[in-house]
């Protein structure tokens, strides 16, 4: 009996990740990007006024290579050992941030539009 | 004196059994492209360990695996969310081992790896300090139940084929 519940247990919260996945996944895109470095946001752009380009994002000496292009964003290249950033590819959810745990870097939607200091550089 | 070296020997194997498993799941490419999700198939020692070992004997295989490993592998900067998500799920697992037995090990496997990717989280929380790092948590909520559904039930079956009372006398 005791045994049951936990199986039922374990099987709520395997549908509860399925459940949250999905949603997640399926949350609409934006075109508001920040792109975080250490924990602060050094970069916000707009993918949709945003012209191609390509820059570097420097932390502690290690760098990744940021591209923008036809409205989409993506780290191209990294000195980061798993290159986990490049293998994202181009930033397509809001469920999925570009992550660089190695170099601390964060490339996401902007959950809350309103709150953006629309940086313009 | 001489309990103590068959003891020591046997964590010894333990944690070198679990190291080789480590190393060779690194090899394994992941088709997954968030970090933190993989089977974790050295944990299988690990489950296994927390069962039937004292928590201290366990807990330096784990320590000793997860600091070996993370040299070995050369990522030292997975080793903060190894090591948060480690000892969380470590110390749930004693917690469960007391009331889920041998038999339903992989139970209490499967609430450990829930609590060592809400550790991994917690630690992502913590060192980059953005909160949409959250979002991620679905994923490694369900990738966590079934990694440790998986490695849960083969460390239960090496319970059932290593007979204890054969292995202490």
């Amino acid at each position: 009996m005791k045994y049951k519940i936990l199986i039922i247990i374990c099987v709520i919260l395997t549908v509860l990740g399925a459940v949250g996945s999905i949603l997640v996944l399926n949350s609409p895109p934006k075109t508001e990007v920040n792109i975080i470095s250490d924990g602060k946001v050094i970069r916000s752009l707009d993918l949709s006024a945003q012209e191609d380009v390509e820059f570097t994002v420097t932390y502690k000496g290690k760098s990744n290579v940021v591209e923008v292009r036809d409205g989409k964003i993506r780290v191209k290249e990294a000195d980061c050992p798993d290159k986990t950033c490049v293998k994202t590819g181009w930033l397509s959810s809001s469920a999925m941030p570009i992550v660089c745990l190695p170099n601390r870097l964060v490339i996401e939607f902007n959950d809350n539009e309103s709150e953006v200091d629309a940086v313009a550089w | 004196m001489r309990g103590n070296l068959r003891r020591l020997t046997e964590l010894s194997l333990l944690t070198a059994a679990a190291l080789i498993i480590f190393i060779i799941e690194l090899q394994i490419p992941s088709p997954f492209v968030i970090p933190g999700i993989k089977l974790g198939l050295s944990n299988i020692i690990t489950v296994y360990a927390v069962y039937r070992y004292r928590a201290f004997e366990a807990f330096s295989v784990l320590i000793v695996r997860i600091l070996l490993g993370s040299i070995f592998s050369g990522n030292l900067t997975a080793l903060i969310y190894s090591l948060t998500g480690g000892l969380l799920c470590f110390l749930g697992m004693l917690v469960f081992k007391r009331f889920i037995d041998e038999r339903h090990l992989w139970i209490s496997s499967v609430f450990g790896a829930v609590l060592h990717n809400t550790g991994q989280i917690a630690a992502a929380l913590l060192l980059l300090q953005t909160p949409q790092i959250l979002m991620y948590y679905p994923f490694l909520l369900l990738a966590g139940c079934l990694s440790g559904a998986f490695t849960g039930l083969c460390a239960q079956i090496i319970v059932n084929r290593i007979d204890i009372r054969k292995s202490d006398s």
